[in-house]
């Protein structure tokens, strides 16, 4: 059986960047309407099952209920039964979930933070990223009806993946040896001392920035980078750059209509593996793709590598592409 | 986000005095000495205290049925407050209107109300006040997630939002509408989202999370005080009581309860203030023991204080202040 993964974070889209930049508030009923053209274009293209994680608004069993009504459902929507926390924890175990279900393909609402929760246990499966926000560099706004008919593709088996997938770079941060968590596109070290609503805003906290990848067509901290140095996803390096007074100052898109004037040093690069410490000398926290997410106090090392252990990550025109020039989508007479 | 060890601790202390004042009443009104209904706030200290430490004395707020955190945060006397609910002429309406009336014009506390969504229209009242005056202050209007489907929320958001308004909207979304989940009651799960219809901003915050709180309602008060307009503020927590003493709850599934009592507020708070060496276990202990001395201070008052008279019964009702053949 043909199946996909659909992960639609309820969360994405209504953050604080709704009050301090420009960014757009997406509401959730607008993600089912996503979720439902993804099963559309998935099932027309011979996907039988289609996984979702659970969520406080049911996305999943609306989207059935949606089709249904229309009677355009022909594939099996399954909302995967695992205790619901309202947070994280539900990408994380649905990641697993469908992973163990041995789904083709996964698809992913939300924005960097999410594909960071989904980026934290996925394996091999290949994953397609949607964004359902303004401030993201990881997922792509994309059609739902479109990323269906890839995800249906890349899940059929037919193709050699290597054509349109590649394994993505992450920031991987270690304290003690062991490894706390990640970063798919830019890791920050900030002077706010508390996590609060999570996303940063004022520059004049920031510290340090880490990459995987940056450009001045992103938005966000890597913007920043961006502006002295173009990283892709496919150099096999990244790059980290310290915020002082005596840099050239560069203009930013550190947020969805904010243009911030930053000093930033030269980047450094940082190859694939190789480790570079950070011994705190205040108290702040580490933000990761933009969210406040590890508190740290004085003399206290992390860290940081950037890696090769990113997700499997789809090029939706690629696969397209691939799937075009092989003949799948033909009808047979 | 800037934020001083000494407002942490002053939150801390708001918070502690929220949980601690509402525990003491859900007592009393066991045993009978606290008339009519009371609907605990237990559980979603986090958003009153993180609101209002963003406000002035001279600022503004609207309160709800579940009013007693929001007071609270806003600086009423725990004594005033607490001869109210025992109905003494001491009380905050001299022990005639009880939990659902408490006001103090003197804090800019504008008043808990027993009508859903009542304060939201009040808040724009204010807001216009505030904006034909040409002050700096601000009015913060909290209400729940089932008012936002009154057609009050629908004429303030978009009367605050057209003239621009120093409003902030802060729901306390905690889930259910009495006893109707927020499932049933809306087709929408973060109610942030009805700004976006009224062309202002609308964020969603852990409202169980204080700094959270702080973070989002300083950024609404800053741009509200620069005159840009109004911002919705949705604050996620819940209520551990029933909608009022006595409810029996039964429409709450098995371990929900449970689940949010592991995101408690204020253990929260504790553990970052220990962390982060602002106050010791001693200090957290000796801020309780003055608490609960507050408390106990503020039920003596209470309880020692006289009934109404019966003469009284009329007073404060009507007005004999008439000018021109209006009333002033």
């Amino acid at each position: 059986m043909i199946s996909i993964g659909i992960i639609a974070n309820p969360a994405s889209g209504k953050d604080i960047r709704r009050l301090v930049s420009h960014a757009t508030i997406i509401d959730n009923n607008e993600k089912i309407n996503i979720v439902e053209r993804i099963v559309l274009g998935a099932q027309a293209l011979g996907v039988e099952r289609v996984y979702m994680m659970p969520d406080s608004y049911n996305m999943g069993y609306r989207a059935e209920d949606n089709l249904n009504i229309c009677n355009e459902l022909k594939c099996e929507i399954n909302v995967i039964n695992i205790m619901r926390f309202d947070g994280m924890e539900d990408t994380i175990s649905a990641v697993k979930f469908m992973e163990d279900a041995k789904v083709g393909c996964i698809v992913t609402l939300g924005g960097d933070g999410t594909n960071r929760a989904v980026a934290k246990v996925i394996k091999d499966t290949p994953i397609i990223s949607i964004s359902t926000g303004t401030n993201n560099v990881y997922p792509e706004m994309m059609e739902g009806t479109v990323v269906g008919m890839a995800s249906a593709a890349v899940a059929s088996g037919c193709f050699d993946k290597r054509l349109f997938m590649q394994r993505d770079k992450r920031i991987e941060i270690y304290k003690g040896g062991e490894m706390i968590d990640v970063a798919l596109i830019d890791a920050v070290i900030s002077r706010d001392v508390l996590v609060g609503s999570k996303a940063i805003w004022d520059m004049d906290s920031i510290d340090k920035i880490y990459v995987t990848r940056c450009h001045p067509a992103s938005i966000g901290f890597s913007s920043i980078m961006g502006s002295k140095k173009i990283i892709t996803e496919d150099d096999d390096f990244g790059a980290y750059g310290e915020i002082n007074q005596k840099s050239q100052k560069v203009i930013a898109a550190v947020a969805a209509g904010v243009l911030s004037h930053i000093s930033i040093s030269e980047p450094v690069i940082l190859n694939l593996n190789e480790e570079h410490s950070f011994i705190s000398k205040y108290r702040g926290t580490i933000a990761l793709d933009g969210e406040r997410e590890i508190p740290f106090s004085e003399n206290q090392e992390y860290i940081f590598k950037i890696t090769k252990n990113g997700p499997n990550h789809v090029n939706v025109k690629k696969v397209l592409e691939t799937s075009q020039k092989n003949g799948f989508f033909n009808i047979e007479p | 986000m800037k934020i001083t060890n000494e407002q942490i601790k002053n939150m801390y202390e708001t918070m502690l005095k929220i949980r601690k004042f509402e525990t003491r009443a859900k007592d009393l009104f066991a045993e009978g000495k606290v008339g009519g209904f009371v609907h605990l706030y237990i559980g979603e200290e986090a958003v009153a205290t993180g609101a209002c430490a963003n406000l002035r004395t001279d600022d503004y707020i609207t309160s709800t049925h579940r009013g007693h955190g929001h007071i609270i945060a806003k600086g009423g006397d725990l004594k005033y407050m607490m001869a109210e609910l025992f109905q003494k002429e001491t009380g905050y309406c001299k022990g005639k209107g009880g939990s659902m009336h408490i006001a103090d014009a003197t804090k800019g506390i504008l008043g808990a109300n027993g009508i859903v969504g009542a304060g939201q229209n009040i808040a724009v009242g204010s807001g216009l006040a505030i904006q034909y005056k040409k002050t700096d202050q601000v009015c913060v209007c909290f209400f729940g997630d089932a008012s936002t489907n009154q057609s009050t929320f629908h004429e303030a958001l978009n009367l605050a939002s057209v003239w621009k308004l120093p409003v902030i909207f802060v729901c306390e979304n905690n889930g259910y509408g009495i006893s109707v989940s927020q499932a049933r009651h809306q087709a929408i799960t973060d109610v942030s989202v009805r700004a976006a219809a009224y062309n202002m901003p609308g964020v969603t915050v852990d409202g169980n999370d204080v700094f959270a709180v702080y973070e989002a309602v300083n950024e609404a008060v800053a741009k509200a005080r620069k005159g840009q307009g109004p911002t919705l503020v949705e604050c996620k927590t819940y209520r551990w009581r029933g909608h009022f003493e006595g409810d029996p709850t039964v429409y709450r599934p098995a371990g929900e309860l449970e689940k949010w009592i592991k995101k408690d507020p204020i253990p929260r708070v504790e553990k970052y203030m220990l962390e982060n060496k602002i106050m010791t276990d001693e200090e957290i202990a000796a801020k309780n023991t003055y608490v609960d001395d507050m408390i106990k201070e503020a039920e003596k008052f209470a309880d020692e204080s006289s009934m109404p008279s019966l003469e009284s019964a009329l007073q404060d009702v009507y007005t004999d202040i008439i000018e021109e053949g209006r009333v002033r």
